[in-house]
């Protein structure tokens, strides 16, 4: 197909202002007459605040809040499931802190020092509790319970052996499958915690309004449901609450939900009737969100012709001290698995489990990464119990076109439409050199080469064609100037991706419109109409069909006033770029010179009264059509250190229609380098003696790769397919990018040593570990340089 | 044991107040530190004393910043060696023609500190008298004999670099003294020296480091000088390593009862960068890498 | 006390405390926002900024400090008008996703090409390594740099 706009490699438009320092985040908001806030947190993972004597902060001046002065009520910081679904267990300010970190009370001042000052001058006692810090041991019997009773919906309920949920799926005789299975595999799996990492640390400034209602600048990946949360914990309409639309500095899934700093950010600006700035530091942001550790027991049965037949998978979840929506994470993980390869029979045991630890939130994947890697481990390691090629075992079992998809849960439902696996499949495994990759651990001396590889997908977005347990639509505005340029209005966030990029070549494509008129203006929750959030991938897929949507009724609308302008009939009208003016042309089809460009358009119709060509609607997704990737990376294992070294990646993606080649790439880049920073080293461990993360929120112990620790290249395709239920046939990207990364190393890991890992990172100190076990206490040194 | 600490730092201030001197001689420092002794620190690049105040780890009343006083920012040859003074930035250092041609080492080691901003910012002296235990320039400077100079009101004092860290940010400087400078004596004629590191990132503290020195014989060892970091509560040189192979050939067996002694003699823990096991495991091949690397160079020449 | 700061060419005379970091009156006393606070504790290279002609961490740095210096914000690499060639490098490239460690590393591939016009690609992920991105896992960022070298050469050529 071709496209004018769309395909095209174009500087985003946002870009003058990032390399300029013009953009604006939250985190530059000031405001005048603004107080500064800072944040008492617990030090203890698990007590009960006995006192709390604020009284000399106030004698300094400052503004204090503490549990006692905000709304004693239970929330839920993400608004994602329907109310029927979502576990409720936050409060703003508690007095039973559960995690070292947990915010007690809030001062603010006239600056940051003095707030500082103020706030420890706070008088805290506690009585303290026993902590738990592991999942398996939290849900045992007799173990201190971190939560009595919650919230789901407005019913309260009993949270027993500290599960917080659970889910269990069943499908298919499994029994019978596994009894006609000839290898019945089994393994358990551990994955790390780990930190988003986002470059902009969270941050709110509110400003109080005379009306009763506030003003929100805050890093979110969604201003609407900022808006409703805020509305329902301190009980303002929803009308008077403004959340406006910013640059976000990094999300990864770290401001899905609305972060504690807002709401605590709020009571203060309340009291003080005066606007208040609350920026998180770095040691605070990783106090604020995690990921979620999961312990994975898998158990896959194949026959000897490489047929997979069915699994059981148990996915016990350490979802830390509160619940961000953990539930749909239970089904979410039974649907990354599901819908990798094809089961005949399936049972799904699915527990979240609280810990006296940071919360966890979605990170990058909504644990598809580790999902993924679990499966992907086993393929390659039934591939070679069965002699077969891990390509060809992969590419006889794997879900695709025309195939029930239900990653996103078992009730979000729909039939595969597009698929590249194949192609991606094969085009890989020659730009790696497949053919040629050693065979497993059979390697000496002391630096081994291993090819591994993995593929994955990503739903985009959680649209489905019925309703279910998660809300996904998005809404947008668009109108037309004088000047015949386009200003598209939307609350959907671009956390960074390029999405709105995406959204005006779609607009442009639509209108003929050359690029440059399709202004992304300003927006906030007052002037937008609803956007559930950027999230599950679905910014250019649903956002991007939400822009279509009101492109055509746009496009039908200036086709309706041309006709009437130019006499001619609506059918009989096109519209194309016309560059050297600067402007859409809409034209008689075979009648030159009777056209008339938009800006015209749009100008008559302003003189003759006729209004304001514009268009607001909301978009359903009637799908969340997967975009699937393949990973091949080779590494080089240093077997004296355990230091693995990327070499050479291939990445493959299926996104349907590519929109923005070069911001494309990026994902993929992006994904690929935080795939395997999660594969080899981050993890954020917990020191029991402390009861906090072993680095205390320092970045100096919570290591990220730079640009000395990369591969030179990453090689990256994309195969064509077209997504009839997209924007000109466009899927999501994002976490697709990443999701098999961390297999594909772990993989390569083990093609180059024969060394398998079910436990992540795979740090050097564990692989050295492993590898002097296998081999001896003392290794060989042939490579070494000889001495003499 | 509380957490205390994350009520304490970090905010996106100082949160301490001090008194800021900034004399323009050396004299006048030294009279400050004399006056306000133990309550003063003395403040070079600031990346390691700002750091340590956002922390809460230092608050001292009074900072003596050298930014001001001239004369104390050199590389010069002399005496047999070359003498930094305390305000040269570990950028002028790694892109000194002298360092890089005849401390090798040295130069390795100051370009794996930290960043480019951080060594435009930091000193020599800085990273030294922080006294980490995995401070990138201390093995160089011990395999060399640097010599720290000290000063007071009541003079100078010339330190060997060995005597100079006491345990992990504790030196043996007295509260009212200044380092002026480290004296680094030229290294043996046709010897070789090499700095290498083992991190979690590129850009990181060390789990291990080593800098060792080398001059042979024809395959003999005339001179060998070890220290690793990171392994200790203070950078080290290995004596029993480096009499152990002085005068014997370079053979497999004897580098392999060097790596035998190296991780005798180390003293790691586990903390959050590495673990005991794998620090003593990697300090062996360390030894033979750093071994390999030099006679490489001294090949070369 | 009072102390004077040259900041993108303009003199600018300005109150500070003895324990006021340089970041922060960048951002809120000179309303300079585009330096960025990433990490506090000179890890993630967002606050860098230019102190005569060499880039330092602004968030470790006390203005006193650099009282009468000339210092370069990210907000005036542009000139009048105009972007700087990394700039535009970093433009065509793809190198921008997010932003937020944006300025930090043009900054930083300014003053290396001031350094060293014709960088290889160790020198400048050696250069670089101080600068954290989460978004771009550093492809473009480094191709945005060999891009801005050879435009910055190409220029260079053409002027004479």
């Amino acid at each position: 197909m071709s496209f004018y706009a769309i395909g095209k490699r174009t500087a985003r438009k946002d870009s003058v202002a990032k390399v300029t320092g013009w953009e604006k985040y939250a985190s530059d908001i000031y405001l005048p007459n603004m107080l500064h806030a800072r944040v008492l947190k617990s030090p203890f993972p698990h007590a009960i605040v006995k006192k709390i004597d604020t009284s000399r902060a106030e004698e300094m001046g400052a503004i204090v809040v503490t549990f006692k002065d905000v709304p004693d009520k239970l929330f839920c910081p993400r608004l994602v499931s329907t109310p029927d679904a979502t576990y409720k267990d936050w409060k703003v300010l508690t007095d039973k802190p559960k995690f070292v970190g947990e915010p007690i009370a809030a001062v603010a001042a006239e600056t940051e020092e003095l707030a500082q000052i103020a706030l420890e001058s706070i008088n805290v006692e506690y009585e303290l509790l026993e902590p738990v810090f592991d999942a398996l041991e939290s849900m045992k019997e007799g173990k201190p319970r971190i939560h009595d009773k919650i919230m789901l919906n407005d019913k309260i309920i009993d949270i027993e052996n500290n599960v917080a949920c659970r889910l269990e799926l069943q499908e298919g005789d499994l029994e019978e499958a596994f009894k006609r299975s000839d290898i019945i595999i089994e393994r358990e799996f551990r994955t790390s915690r780990g930190y988003h990492n986002q470059l902009e640390p969270k941050v709110a400034v509110v400003n109080p309004e005379p009306d009763g209602g506030l003003t929100i600048w805050c890093t979110t990946q969604t201003i609407h449901n900022t808006r409703l949360l805020i509305s329902e914990i301190f009980n303002i309409p929803v009308s008077k609450i403004n959340v406006k639309k910013l640059a976000l500095g990094g999300g990864f899934g770290s401001s899905i939900q609305t972060n504690i700093v807002v709401p605590i950010a709020v009571a203060l600006a309340l009291k003080a009737r005066r606007p208040v700035r609350l920026a998180y530091t770095k040691e605070e942001d990783m106090h604020e969100h995690s990921s979620y550790q999961m312990i994975f027991r898998l158990k896959i049965g194949v026959t000897r012709d490489g047929k997979l037949t069915g699994g059981f998978m148990e996915n016990i979840m350490d979802i830390g001290a509160h619940q961000i929506q953990a539930y749909p994470l239970l089904g979410t993980c039974a649907g990354w698995w599901v819908s990798l390869y094809k089961l005949q029979a399936i049972k799904y045991v699915g527990v979240a489990i609280y810990t006296n630890k940071i919360p966890s939130c979605a990170y990058r994947g909504y644990g598809n990464p580790q999902v993924t890697w679990a499966v992907e481990t086993i393929m390659d390691e039934l591939a070679e119990m069965l002699g077969m090629d891990p390509i060809e075992f992969r590419l006889k079992n794997y879900v695709g076109e025309r195939d029930l998809f239900w990653g996103q849960g078992p009730t979000v439902k729909s039939i595969i439409k597009s698929c590249g696996v194949e192609e991606i499949l094969k085009k890989g495994s020659e730009l790696i050199g497949w053919k040629n990759r050693p065979k497993p651990g059979e390697q000496k001396g002391r630096f081994r080469r291993g090819i591994g590889m993995a593929r994955g997908y990503h739903t985009s977005s959680a649209g489905a064609p019925i309703p279910s347990q998660v809300i996904d639509y998005s809404g947008a505005i668009l109108k037309v100037n004088e000047d015949g340029t386009v200003d598209y209005i939307t609350g959907l966030v671009d956390q960074g991706g390029g999405t709105l990029e995406a959204h005006a070549k779609i607009i442009a494509e639509e209108l003929g419109l050359p690029l440059k008129n399709v202004n992304i203006v300003a927006a906030d929750s007052q002037t937008t109409i609803y956007d559930v959030c950027t999230h599950a991938s679905r910014g250019v897929y649903a956002g991007g069909g939400a822009a279509l949507n009101v492109a055509r009724q746009v496009k039908e609308k200036i086709f309706k006033l041309a006709s009437t302008i130019l006499n001619a009939y609506p059918h009989t009208l096109r519209i194309r770029p016309d560059e050297e003016r600067g402007q859409a042309v809409i034209y008689v089809e075979g009648l030159p010179g009777k056209e008339i460009t938009l800006g015209e358009l749009a100008t008559l119709a302003r003189i003759k009264n006729l209004g304001t060509i514009a268009a607001v609607d909301s978009f359903r997704p009637p799908a969340c059509p997967p975009h699937f990737t393949g990973y091949f990376v080779e590494v080089l294992v240093d077997t004296e250190t355990g230091i693995v070294k990327p070499l050479k990646v291939v990445i493959g993606a299926d996104v349907g229609t590519v929109i923005n080649p070069d911001l494309a790439e990026g994902q993929l880049h992006g994904g690929f380098i935080m795939g395997w920073s999660r594969a080899i080293l981050e993890d954020l461990k917990y020191n029991e003696e402390i009861g906090d993360i072993e680095c205390r929120g320092f970045i100096i112990d919570y290591k990220m790769p730079t640009a000395a620790d990369i591969p030179e290249e990453i090689k990256t395709f994309f195969v064509e397919t077209y997504e009839p239920t997209g924007p000109f046939g466009a899927k999501g990207l994002g976490e697709g990018a990443q999701n098999p990364a961390i297999a594909a190393i772990s993989n390569a890991i083990y093609n180059a040593t024969g060394v398998r890992f079910y436990e992540l990172p795979i740090t050097p100190e564990k692989l050295l570990e492993k590898l002097k076990e296998k081999e001896g206490r003392k290794l060989a040194v042939e490579d070494a340089v000889k001495l003499t | 044991m509380r957490a205390d600490y994350v009520n304490l730092v970090n905010t996106h201030t100082v949160p301490v107040r001090f008194m800021y001197h900034s004399p323009e001689t050396l004299e006048e420092a030294l009279r400050l530190m004399r006056e306000y002794g133990g309550e003063a620190r003395v403040m070079a690049g600031g990346t390691d004393l700002i750091v340590d105040m956002k922390l809460r780890r230092k608050e001292p009343k009074h900072i003596v910043s050298l930014n001001k006083i001239r004369g104390i920012e050199y590389i010069v040859e002399e005496d047999g060696g070359v003498r930094i003074g305390a305000n040269t930035k570990l950028r002028s250092i790694e892109k000194n023609s002298i360092v890089r041609e005849r401390f090798e080492a040295l130069y390795e080691a100051v370009r794996s500190i930290a960043s480019v901003q951080v060594r435009n910012m930091g000193t020599l002296v800085g990273n030294i008298c922080n006294a980490s235990p995995a401070a990138d320039s201390a093995p160089p400077l011990l395999v060399y004999d640097a010599v720290v100079k000290a000063r007071s009101i009541d003079g100078e004092r010339k330190i060997k670099i060995r005597d100079f860290f006491k345990g992990p940010g504790k030196t043996c400087l007295k509260d009212d003294e200044i380092v002026t400078e480290v004296f680094i004596p030229y290294p043996p004629g046709d010897s070789a020296s090499t700095f290498f590191k083992i991190s979690r990132v590129s850009m990181d503290l060390a789990k291990v480091n080593i800098a060792i020195l080398v001059k042979l014989s024809s395959n003999v060892v005339e001179d060998f000088r070890i220290a690793l970091g990171a392994v200790a509560p203070t950078p080290l040189r290995i004596p029993k390593a480096e009499e152990y192979l002085r005068h014997k050939p370079l053979n497999e067996e004897n580098l392999n009862i060097v790596e035998k002694i190296v991780s005798e003699e180390i003293k790691p823990i586990t903390d959050v960068r590495s673990t005991e096991w794998y620090r003593r495991e990697v300090s062996k091949i360390l030894v033979r890498d750093a071994l390999n690397s030099t006679i490489k160079k001294l090949v070369r020449t | 006390m009072k102390i004077e700061l040259i900041v993108n060419g303009v003199r600018r005379v300005i109150d500070v405390e003895p324990n006021e970091l340089l970041i922060n009156v960048i951002r809120e006393k000179l309303g300079l926002t585009g330096t960025k606070y990433g990490c506090g504790i000179g890890e993630c290279g967002a606050c860098t900024v230019i102190v005569d002609s060499k880039p330092v961490l602004s968030c470790l740095t006390l203005a006193v400090e650099v009282a009468g210096r000339e210092i370069t914000t990210i907000e005036g690499v542009a000139k009048n008008g105009r972007l700087d060639p990394v700039q535009e490098a970093f433009v065509e490239e793809g190198a921008v996703q997010c932003g937020y460690c944006t300025p930090g590393f043009i900054i930083m591939a300014k003053a290396l090409l001031e350094e060293n016009k014709n960088p290889s690609r160790q020198e400048i992920i050696e250069y670089i390594k101080g600068n954290l991105c989460r978004c771009t896992g550093y492809i473009n960022i480094v191709k945005a740099i060999q891009k801005a070298s050879e435009k910055i050469t190409l220029k260079e050529r053409k002027t004479t």
